[in-house]
């Protein structure tokens, strides 16, 4: 089959991918092949699927049917394998928040079976680079919601993973530590790592990225590398011109001061 | 204001009402099995007319004080009772608590279990409708204090223990007066019913009565013993203490509202912690380097000793330090145990080797009540799901925190129970039965937790409230997991059971067979939820969150 030959090239490969939720169609059959190696924006308004596509190729949600192929290996088939290839940052879920920002780290990296010492080492790590020193001894419960992203990625980072996927991973987050993330995240990919972001920020998008979907009620409206999607217009105008602009401008008269 | 609170709660009751249908269905439920009481009542009522009016007193002073410690007890006990709105949801709309709390308030009485009191102590009065209008007007004022005292009596009782659990400060020397509180209980009723119970209803009962009725839980209904004897200045204190108490309750409720408008209680205390528990946990040689897998001893592989697994347990212990809600969890364990041992041993008088039921109880208190735990850690599943396969190593962790401190507060007790009984030949069979019960009963419960896990408060929330809509899940997995207890329990007891009855040398039995199929239950349970977890875990979170 073609599937081993794409699985060495595709980072991750969703196929025909879908999930209902009663009566609404979260997911109708995503189709998505995300090449290793990339920087790979996945855009859409409010309540597109970004979050239900992306827990599904994670192993958080069960699809109804599909595949989500992680260098060729089904995440619902093998979840071990291919789970271990994957660092997740999750958008909206809190994590284990008695423990402090140290001990989550340790947490996570002993949970992806990592030696005691490799632990202690990169939580150290993680804590400088993310400009969390001084909070990795407070109790993550009392994070404001910039630093509970970068404890979250840090988490995703601690075991080396070859695709990295982080939904909204830049909000809240002040610009220093955005800087610093970009920078992280650059030298992964130029080290032959992949990132799949999910964002609704077109401009950072454009200036991260160089693959993008833009995802619409469920179905991928376009997909490829950002010139392709752009087509000549700037991301937002185009994602405007894809998902439809909201149809009653309706003007709030008595909102205005004077 | 009143309107619009009330009218969000029956909004609120309505739209859960019309997503599940089943929840209508308790919600009669509950109305019918009151209607169904009421003949009851109106016969206590007819029987209590016929008695003289210190008897009538009396017996309904003892029903006002068994109802108002049940309204205060019971929610903060039985934990997810609790579904009243909660203040803290009112933060963000820029409302005083003087503004919502009579709506609050008056939510907190239109309940069916409140009404059910109302009308229960309104037909209760009536048994003084001959003794005169005067008499009657008395009484019926009485009972309506009476239970207001009842409703507002949980409300604050809630409000408190939320806010004391929370706080770091508070938290010790709440459950050291807890503690304290059963202690006391237990020896006042033991000395009570030293001299066996006919005594006791002899003098202390009556020494008791007299005075809980110059107090807010017996006020109410002596008021109108004194009225039927023309001691008007006696019914005049007795109602104006009662008035008393039921507006302080209402102004302690007012204040618990404006606190919770304004101290949202998703805050850790900015406690900060140096070392890293969760790293100390780990072995400093990485699991399998040192033996092969195959090397290890049997115990080790058993106790599944491998990082993740520590990692799990050592996360968990800090949650069973630090965590409100476990810390309810862990504390309301004794309940069941002390009340039989305390109250309902002496009272029905039964023979002191029934004492061996109660470390029993305990064990299986401990282990029933985890029946809900991976809901619990639902804000946070997710990084357990992303780090592979892990739910035996989840599941594992989890239940050997609970055995860090469940083994040692098991054994205490049942050292406890054979010291107070003297029957120490019994120790190896009530030792086998309350550990095999605690690993029977844990096991059990692993497995329910990841079949049927139901809503549980997030971290930082009240821990005594139910997540709204979660009521009727609740009720379920609770009986399907206190029905699979049940079950597997008379295999780790029937021993010790016979080892009192039939022949001491049944004791030895109970230790090998206890401790054989607690480990055999509980071990077969947690790898069993480890299965299950791995293949549910693309449904789990969508389940608990």
């Amino acid at each position: 089959m073609t599937q081993l030959g794409e699985g060495r090239t595709q980072a991750m490969s969703l196929r025909a991918l879908t999930k209902r939720f009663g009566a609404t169609l979260a997911v109708d059959r995503i189709d998505l092949d995300i090449p290793t190696h990339s920087f790979y924006g996945v855009v859409g308004p409010n309540g597109a699927g970004k979050t239900t596509t992306l827990s599904m190729a994670t192993g958080l949600l069960k699809p109804d049917s599909g595949q989500a192929l992680i260098h060729g290996v089904d995440m619902w088939r093998e979840p071990a394998r291919a789970k271990a290839m994957v660092g997740v940052l999750p958008d909206g879920l809190h994590s284990f928040d008695r423990l402090t920002g140290g001990e989550l780290i340790s947490y996570a990296g002993l949970m992806r079976g990592l030696p005691k010492d490799t632990v202690r080492e990169r939580r150290d790590d993680l804590l400088a680079a993310l400009d969390l020193d001084s909070a990795g001894s407070t109790l993550v419960t009392d994070y404001s919601a910039g630093m509970t992203k970068k404890i979250g990625l840090a988490c995703a980072l601690v075991h080396a993973p070859r695709v990295l996927v982080l939904d909204e991973p830049f909000e809240a987050v002040d610009p220093v530590s955005a800087g610093a993330i970009r920078r992280i995240l650059q030298e992964f990919v130029a080290s032959g790592g992949t990132v799949v972001m999910s964002s609704h920020v077109m401009a950072l998008v454009e200036r991260l990225c160089d693959h993008v979907a833009v995802v619409g009620h469920g179905h991928v409206l376009a997909a490829g590398t950002l010139d392709e999607v752009r087509a000549g217009e700037d991301l937002e105008a185009r994602f405007v011109g894809l998902v439809g602009d909201i149809a009653d401008q309706r003007d709030l008269a008595w909102l205005r001061q004077s | 204001m009143v309107a619009t609170v009330l009218r969000l709660k029956y909004t609120t009751v309505r739209h859960q009402l019309a997503r599940e249908w089943w929840r209508a269905l308790l919600l009669i439920g509950g109305a019918v099995w009151s209607l169904s009481l009421v003949p009851a009542v109106l016969w206590a009522s007819v029987q209590l007319s016929d008695e003289s009016a210190d008897v009538r007193a009396d017996i309904l002073l003892v029903v006002a004080a068994i109802c108002i410690a049940g309204w205060i007890t019971v929610p903060l006990l039985v934990t997810g009772l609790e579904d009243t709105l909660d203040p803290g949801r009112f933060a963000t709309f820029g409302v005083s608590a003087r503004q919502i709390a009579g709506g609050l308030t008056l939510a907190a009485f239109l309940t069916v279990p409140a009404l059910f009191f109302a009308g229960a102590f309104v037909v209760l009065t009536l048994s003084w409708r001959d003794s005169g209008w005067g008499v009657l007007a008395v009484a019926l004022v009485g009972a309506g204090l009476t239970v207001a005292v009842m409703v507002l009596g949980a409300r604050v009782a809630v409000a408190w223990s939320a806010r004391a659990v929370n706080d770091r400060r508070t938290r010790g020397v709440l459950l050291l007066a807890v503690g304290l509180a059963l202690v006391v209980l237990g020896s006042v009723v033991w000395i009570a019913l030293r001299d066996g119970i006919d005594s006791a209803l002899q003098y202390e009962a009556q020494t008791l009565m007299e005075w809980l009725g110059r107090t807010p839980v017996g006020a109410g209904m002596v008021a109108a013993e004194s009225a039927t004897y023309g001691r008007w200045w006696s019914v005049a204190w007795r109602l104006a203490l009662m008035a008393g108490a039921v507006v302080v309750l209402a102004l302690a409720w007012r204040d618990s509202i404006s606190h919770a408008l304004v101290n949202p209680v998703h805050r850790g205390g900015g406690r900060r912690r140096r070392a890293d528990a969760i790293l100390a946990s780990a072995r400093d040689l990485p699991w399998g380097a040192a033996s092969g897998p195959s090397r290890r001893s049997r115990l080790a592989r058993l106790w599944r000793t491998d990082e993740p697994t520590r990692a799990v347990r050592a996360r968990m212990l800090v949650s069973w330090g630090t965590d409100a809600r476990y810390l309810v969890a862990a504390s309301g364990v004794v309940a069941l145990p002390v009340i039989f041992f305390a109250i309902a041993m002496p009272v029905l008088g039964l023979d002191t080797r029934w004492a061996f039921v109660a470390p029993v109880m305990l064990a299986a208190s401990i282990g029933w009540g985890r029946h809900n735990d991976v809901a619990y850690d639902h804000t946070a599943l997710w990084l357990d799901i992303v780090s592979g396969s892990r739910g035996g190593q989840v599941m594992a962790g989890r239940a050997q925190a609970v055995l860090v401190w469940a083994v040692p507060a098991t054994v205490l007790a049942a050292v406890g129970i054979l010291a107070w009984t003297g029957r120490w030949y019994a120790a190896p069979g009530l030792v086998g039965a309350t550990l095999g019960t605690l690993g029977a009963t844990l096991g059990v419960a692993s497995v329910t937790s990841v079949l049927l896990p139901y809503r549980a408060p997030a971290p930082g929330e009240n821990p005594f409230g139910a997540e709204v809509g979660s009521l009727g899940a609740s009720l379920g997995a609770q009986l399907l997991s206190s029905l699979a207890t049940m079950l597997v329990l008379p295999f780790v007891t029937v021993p010790l059971v016979l080892a009192l009855t039939v022949h001491a040398g049944w004791g030895w039995v109970a230790l090998v067979s206890g401790l054989a199929l607690g480990a055999a239950f509980g071990v077969g349970g947690v790898r069993l939820a480890g299965l299950l977890y791995d293949q549910r875990a693309g449904s789990l979170i969508a389940r608990v969150s």
